[in-house]
């Protein structure tokens, strides 16, 4: 064996080592949280993030330390963080609130407060705006044929209606929609984008939208009132743990304070300042709160912390996965029938979908880095578990037999014969498990984790290709990068004695 | 050094060994021959517990071979396969050293008893320093043959250890390894199916068939007085160039 692998080798057999890569671990899995700090989460939509925004500017003017965690994967992620304490606040609909987290699809503000109560939940009185679905038309065509209400849509069957297909299949979008008000035309479905695209060029006339679109007033679009009430309130509110209101009672009180006061078009307008005039949202919610803004990141800044941030996910994860997967490897190549089961288990590992993992991992790990690092990890023991069975298993018997029939004791085996044999598909079981953790790191965005799935995830809700290419640019060179190492370790470490059998 | 007693083994439904009964004494060169299936490499590797008896038992130096005390007692072994069985990512060096290694040995007396064990199976200089896949043949057998021998122990076995050469080296090989086997007064076990080379390096042959044992005894004791028809024929099935017409 050359001198490389014999150092490698040795390096391994040192338990201290081992204690020395968890030791390194720690600092990042743990990211100390501040006592006195606030959480603020936001979903991945940029009305979402500019309420986190302007939550995280209140409690900072209320002297309360206050951190964003911003454009978190979903309703489930945030209420699951809320729950378990994880995020201390976040901007939510009653609408959804009532229908899809409490399942209390009649329930008015009195009750939902108190559903939220025995959760040790509660909410902030409406901002002022109710975000839900409406129709909507040029507003020039809606003079022209006097349609104000969703009710004036019936005088004129031959208006060309235009829905998401989201709208189209729920029981309270169209189909509801139009039983409810008996509207005669029928309606096809279509991309929610393009739908904004036909209504300008006059190709549809009708479509749905959200009160709060910033595309309503750049397409100059009239909003029909809904004067039966068909569609569900869905109005703004901050939920918030309880036990705020003695950790941070000024922040409370500043939250409270927002009671009314941002409407409709206000929103609409913060909107179409992210959307559609690519303003940083923490710029514009200081502005809306009046105070400065911080100064946003250098792009070179942002792709160094990112970088960072991506290059630790990876790491961590695949060290800790290095020291369970190598270990259950060898195990699995010595006892042939545990070696079935612990192959059918990584693999079973292998088909959970990441972000269920991530929803399962908040109340074990909460939101951040460690989930993150923990379904990584999980990920990554397949390839590395499954190499070194295969590696081990592949020696050919007459050399396992020979090491044994030398009187070699089982360790001496292991170290000296059968992990240099079976170096090189094991180093190729970690190149994979690598590789495929660079890409699916970019998924820990979702649960607040950072790294490139960040500018990923921003891009795709603002629409900003540059956006996106910032993080899968060095996503795509970060994963050849991982891949030239390892091949120039698995040169480095294969001995010459192997080279020269493999010419052969 | 070794007895079989009744020893039994099946593999599925193939019977391998069939109620086998044989003392192996000291200081000899003993050689296991018979047709292929006959039982001689599983027989011989029972004596170095790569494989266990279903039924009877095997005793090595007046004890029986038992898995926990089977690294010692390996130790008292040497093995060599055909083609040495040498660990391709090791140095022929470290190949040799590698049990001396373990036990504690020094470098310095790893590598003067390599060198004279070098010395003694006439492999050439410096090749000691090589991988594997840089030596011939003929120098990995040699090679393997050294690292058997390295803890000085008091049975040789070999399998098929000939087998993967060429007929002029095999030659050259023979009588080097008879002459070595008279000067190191060893117990030798060999597996062969070359009957000539079989009674030209032991002395005593154990002709099996069917996992029974047929004969044994001397070469010449095999060949004067064979037990059954089955005996001639074995020995003398293989042809010469005494045979042309």
């Amino acid at each position: 064996m050359n001198a490389a692998a014999t150092c490698l080798v040795r390096l391994l057999r040192r338990p201290c080592l081992c204690a020395l890569l968890l030791a390194c671990c720690t600092p990042l899995m743990a990211q100390q949280r501040d006592a006195a700090e606030v959480v603020i989460g936001s979903k991945n939509f940029t009305e979402s993030v500019i309420l986190g925004e302007i939550g995280a500017g209140l409690a900072r003017e209320a002297g309360v330390p206050a951190r964003h965690r911003r454009q978190l994967g979903g309703t489930r992620i945030l209420w699951r963080a809320l729950a378990e304490g994880q995020v201390d606040a976040y901007p939510e609909y009653t609408g959804t609130l009532a229908l899809e987290l409490l399942a209390m699809p009649d329930a008015d503000h009195a009750a939902l407060r108190a559903a939220l109560a025995e959760r040790g939940l509660a909410m902030t009185a409406p901002l002022g705006f109710n975000n839900t679905y409406a129709l909507g038309m040029r507003s020039d065509r809606a003079r022209a044929l006097r349609i104000g209400s969703i009710g004036d849509l019936r005088a004129h069957p031959r208006l060309r209606l235009g829905f998401s297909n989201e709208f189209m299949q729920r029981a309270d979008g169209w189909p509801g929609l139009r039983a409810a008000y008996g509207l005669p035309q029928r309606a096809n479905g279509l991309d929610h984008d393009l739908a904004y695209r036909g209504l300008a060029s006059g190709a549809l006339d009708v479509t749905d939208l959200y009160r709060t679109d910033a595309e309503i007033p750049y397409y100059e679009l009239a909003v029909l009132e809904d004067e039966r009430g068909f569609f569900p309130a869905y109005d703004a509110v901050y939920l918030y743990r309880a036990d705020l209101r003695e950790r941070a009672s000024r922040w409370v009180e500043a939250l409270e304070g927002l009671a009314g006061r941002i409407d409709a078009d206000a929103m609409q307008r913060l909107n179409a300042r992210v959307k559609l005039q690519g303003e940083a949202e923490a710029a514009v919610a200081a502005d809306w709160l009046g105070v400065a803004a911080t100064e946003p990141q250098g792009r070179a800044t942002r792709i160094w912390r990112r970088t960072l941030e991506h290059l630790a996910l990876v790491g961590v994860s695949l060290g800790l996965a290095l020291l369970v997967a190598l270990p259950l490897g060898v195990l699995a190549a010595r006892r042939p029938r545990l070696g079935q089961v612990v192959l059918t288990l990584s693999g079973l590992l292998q088909t959970l979908p990441s972000l269920a993992v991530f929803v399962f991992m908040i109340p074990l790990l909460g939101i951040g880095a460690k989930p993150a690092i923990a379904a990584l990890f999980l990920y990554s023991l397949l390839p590395i578990v499954r190499n070194t069975h295969a590696g081990i298993t592949g020696i050919p018997r007459e050399l396992r037999e020979t090491a044994s029939a030398l009187g070699l004791p089982p360790r001496t085996r292991l170290w000296r014969i059968e992990l240099p044999l079976a170096l090189r598909t094991i180093l190729a079981g970690i190149k994979t498990a690598a590789v495929i953790n660079v890409g699916t790191a970019t998924l820990g965005a979702l649960i607040g984790a950072g790294g490139y799935g960040q500018p990923i995830l921003a891009g795709i809700r603002l629409d900003d290709i540059a956006l996106i290419l910032e993080g899968a640019v060095p996503a795509a060179a970060l994963a050849l990068g991982v891949q030239g190492l390892f091949e120039l370790v698995e040169r480095l470490l294969t001995p010459r004695g192997l080279r020269l059998a493999a010419r052969h | 050094m070794f007895e079989l007693h009744h020893v039994h083994k099946r593999y599925g439904r193939t019977v391998a060994l069939d109620g086998v009964d044989l003392c192996i004494t000291s200081g000899g060169t003993t050689a296991l021959i018979g047709p292929s299936g006959a039982g001689k490499s599983t027989l011989l590797r029972m004596l170095i517990g790569l494989e266990w008896p279903d039924a009877g038992e095997v005793r090595f130096g007046g004890e029986p071979l038992r898995r926990e005390r089977l690294l010692e007692q390996r130790r008292r072994i040497g093995y060599v396969i055909q083609e040495g069985g040498l660990f391709p990512h090791l140095t022929a060096r470290q190949n040799v050293g590698l049990v001396a290694r373990t036990l504690g040995w020094t470098a310095a007396r790893i590598a003067q008893r390599s060198d004279e064990l070098a010395g003694l199976c006439q492999l050439p200089d410096g090749a000691l320093r090589r991988y594997p896949a840089e030596l011939s043949g003929g120098q990995r057998q040699r090679v393997g043959l050294i690292r058997a021998l390295m803890l000085d122990p008091e049975v040789l076995l070999l399998d098929e250890p000939l087998g993967a050469l060429d007929p002029i080296i095999r030659h050259e090989l023979q009588a080097q390894m008879r002459e070595l086997f008279a000067r190191l007064r060893k117990t030798v076990v060999l597996v062969t199916h070359d009957v000539a080379e079989a009674a030209y390096l032991a002395d005593t042959l154990v002709l099996l068939r069917d996992g029974r044992i047929v004969q044994q005894g001397a070469p010449r004791e095999l060949r004067d007085t064979p037990v059954g028809p089955f005996v001639h024929e074995f020995l003398f099935a293989q042809r010469s160039l005494g045979d042309l017409p």
